[in-house]
């Protein structure tokens, strides 16, 4: 009986395409330096620039291809990252979920004035506080102490900066109170494997560290921001994990499960329906590895030949296995997977959102997520 | 007062919002009109409490009292929680007849035979749903009121639904119910979620039911003389007969467990593969049945709709164990081993 139907509400059709690569908005002239206003400093190349010779089968120019993450990249090998870093700057780093940001490169950051730091920033949130601004603390009387450390080991390129850890301890003001385990806040900024040409030719002065992951009070972090924007004149933007960024994570994590069992192959994904339908897609473990290997061996049956090959993974690799993914899920429920997005992935290696917020619980996988993250935060920087 | 009573005072102010406080208490009708006057709902839980626990003093009142007003609560605010469907199997020839005198007494004596300390708790709702309180004790204890297993269950009807319930506990609530209500058997509906109202509207069926018209479905593709408004009508026809018409019961989860095969032309090394891909499905909406009616309609779903999804208003039940059935294309649906 059409009259009761007819009382329905019932939306547009949208189909979505989703596009493989990162696009950034069209306002933006990649090649041409647009002048920076700020005291004449003026980055010597754009990082898009310097993707040029990043792989472009269709033979593109270099302004258009450069806007992609890298096509391909090295398969995941547990990194002795375990080894080098110090253990208890690790544990600090894992099993905490991070916000992220990109920061474009500090003017005359120097490793060696970390002290000096520690005591500036402490006294940039007491004055903050004076002024009322937002620092959500139960006592008022807390003072804040604030420590930077340089945490080592965190990359094997000679063009990366040094990782720099940030953390922030509430010190409440009655005697007899220990000191609460916890930092109130903590936050970090690093660069992995990040693009070397575009590394070299930053001046002198300049220290690149693009991506700042941060945990804790909201407050607290908008001041630390503010407070680098200040000194190092710099800036900060949300990072989103791209939906090609959180499937690549999907496949590399896949990738490392005979070495490291990922548990589970997570899924969460979102479909414009009224009202949005969330799709929780767990694959089990073992399952997602067979599906992942099937679509590896398929490369090698198509001539991607030799050793080199085999380290790769290519986009398409990455492509093929959650167009698998998909399909499953469309044969059984006739919904496609593509007409909604991807929010969530998470193995137990680690998990990531689209909106920015990521975890390693891992530390034997770290260097390859965050080499994928700091492409992304270099992308992302405008200019 | 003792501990028991104290504690359930507290549990209770401190539960029930304090709007809701204030009609929960008239009804309970066992506070004099001054009393209830006296009493200050802006205050903080806290003073509440206190207030509630001098009153109680005051009034002789003990814990069989206040487990009567934990009933109305719940009663009128059914929605929390997580509920739990079950189905009684098998019925006897006198199962039809049993009414509700012959039920309660029955129910109360079969359970006090298998548990030596209970409290049980019988109350007949408007809806023709029974409702029955069950606080647990053993041989050693006494009956623990501060967490109680809420059951309904529809009279003419085989629908049981549960909340708060122990494994230790369910076999004995089984036993009970079956030999009350004169069945043989008694099983997990696989139906669950927060609202009792949704659940048991979706299982009893009692929410609009769309019928097929004499519009011919599915519709053919490349069928040039039909419009795009009517494309629109009949996908919303489908649409409706799959999941129904007008307001749904508000569901708001369903899981899949599937262990099927894959199967993709474009992947031989999977398709060849014995084992199932396992995987697990979960569906999450505030109104799940409405969000798979849009899809349907909008075309975020292809239609025909699969049976997998339609199989939860058809079948009332939103947990479901998919594996393949023979050699047939797609999956098909198999009760699972109970």
């Amino acid at each position: 009986n059409f009259n009761t139907v007819s009382s329905i509400k019932v939306g547009v059709c949208v189909c979505v395409c989703v596009c493989v690569c990162v696009t950034s908005s069209a306002t933006r002239t990649p090649l041409n330096n647009v002048g920076v206003q700020r005291r004449s400093k003026s980055y010597r190349l754009s990082y898009r620039s310097c993707l040029g010779t990043a792989a472009s089968r269709l033979g593109l120019t270099p302004a258009l291809t450069a806007r992609r993450l890298n096509t391909s990249r090295r398969a995941l090998k547990p990194h002795g990252v375990a080894e080098k870093v110090d253990p208890e700057q690790l544990a600090l780093l894992v099993k905490t979920e991070w916000q992220l940001s990109y920061v474009t490169p500090l003017h005359q950051f120097r490793h060696t004035q970390l002290k000096s730091y520690s005591r500036r920033l402490a006294a940039f949130i007491a004055a903050g506080k004076q002024q009322g601004l937002a620092v959500a603390v139960e006592n008022p009387q807390t003072t804040f102490r604030v420590s930077f450390s340089l945490v080592e080991g965190m990359t094997e390129s000679a063009d990366d900066a040094e990782t720099v850890l940030i953390q922030i301890h509430a010190r409440p003001s009655f005697a007899g109170q220990d000191e609460p385990q916890r930092p109130a806040w903590s936050g970090w900024l690093t660069c992995v494997n990040g693009n070397p040409d575009y590394l070299r030719s930053l001046p002198k002065d300049f220290t690149c560290l693009p991506l700042f992951g941060s945990s804790g009070a909201e407050g607290l972090g908008a001041l630390v921001k503010s407070w680098f924007q200040q000194s190092f004149d710099c800036c900060f933007g949300p990072l989103e994990v791209s939906h090609t960024s959180l499937q690549w994570l999907m496949a590399l994590w896949t990738n490392c499960h005979t070495e490291a069992s990922i548990q589970h192959l997570k899924m969460i994904w979102t479909l414009p329906a009224v009202p949005p339908l969330e799709v929780t897609y767990t694959v089990n473990p073992e399952d997602a590895w067979e599906l992942w290997r099937s679509v590896r061996k398929q490369k090698e049956n198509r001539g991607g030949g030799g050793e080199e090959e085999e380290n790769c993974i290519d986009i398409e690799e990455v492509a093929d296995f959650v167009q698998g993914l998909k399909s499953h899920f469309y044969r059984h429920f006739r919904l496609d997977l593509s007409a909604g997005s991807l929010n969530q992935v998470s193995t137990a290696l680690g998990s990531a959102k689209h909106s920015g917020r990521m975890k390693i619980s891992n530390s034997r996988y770290m260097t390859t997520t965050l080499t994928l993250l700091t492409e992304s935060a270099l992308l992302k920087m405008p200019i | 007062m003792d501990d028991t009573t104290k504690r359930l005072v507290q549990r209770l102010v401190k539960r029930i919002p304090a709007q809701m406080l204030r009609t929960t208490l008239d009804k309970w009708d066992r506070l004099t009109g001054e009393q209830k006057k006296s009493m200050d709902f802006t205050q903080s839980k806290w003073a509440l409490t206190e207030k509630m626990l001098d009153l109680c003093e005051v009034n002789g009142l003990s814990v069989k009292h206040l487990t009567e007003l934990e009933m109305i609560y719940i009663i009128d605010n059914p929605n929390k929680g997580m509920w739990y469907a079950f189905q009684l199997m098998d019925p006897q020839d006198d199962a039809h007849s049993v009414e509700l005198m012959q039920f309660k007494e029955q129910f109360k004596s079969h359970l006090k035979e298998l548990v030596r300390h209970v409290s049980i708790k019988i109350k007949k709702h408007t809806d023709e749903a029974v409702w029955i309180r069950i606080a647990w004790g053993d041989t050693f204890a006494r009956p623990n009121h501060l967490k109680p297993t809420y059951v309904v269950h529809y009279l003419q009807s085989p629908y049981v639904f549960v909340t708060s319930l122990t494994l230790k506990q369910k076999p004995l609530l089984s036993q009970a119910l079956v030999l009350s209500t004169r069945y043989q058997a008694i099983k997990d509906a696989n139906l669950s979620g927060r609202k009792l109202t949704a659940i048991r509207d979706l299982l009893m069926r009692k929410y609009q039911q769309v019928f097929p018209t004499k519009y011919p479905s599915p519709l053919p593709e490349n069928n040039p003389t039909i419009s795009s408004i009517e494309t629109f009508f009949v996908l919303l026809q489908m649409a409706c007969e799959a999941f129904g018409g007008g307001m749904l019961p508000q569901l708001q989860s369903a899981v899949y467990k599937l262990e099927t095969k894959f199967r993709d032309n474009s992947n031989k090394t999977m398709s060849e593969r014995e084992e199932p891909f396992k995987c697990v499905v979960k569906f999450a909406s505030t109104n799940l049945l409405e969000s798979f009616r849009h899809c349907a309609s909008s075309g975020i779903a292809s239609t025909p709709v699969t049976p997998l999804l339609s199989c939860i208003p058809l079948k009332g039940r939103n947990y479901f164990v998919i594996t393949d059935n023979g050699p047939g294309p797609s999956s098909q649906m198999r009760q699972p081993q109970n």
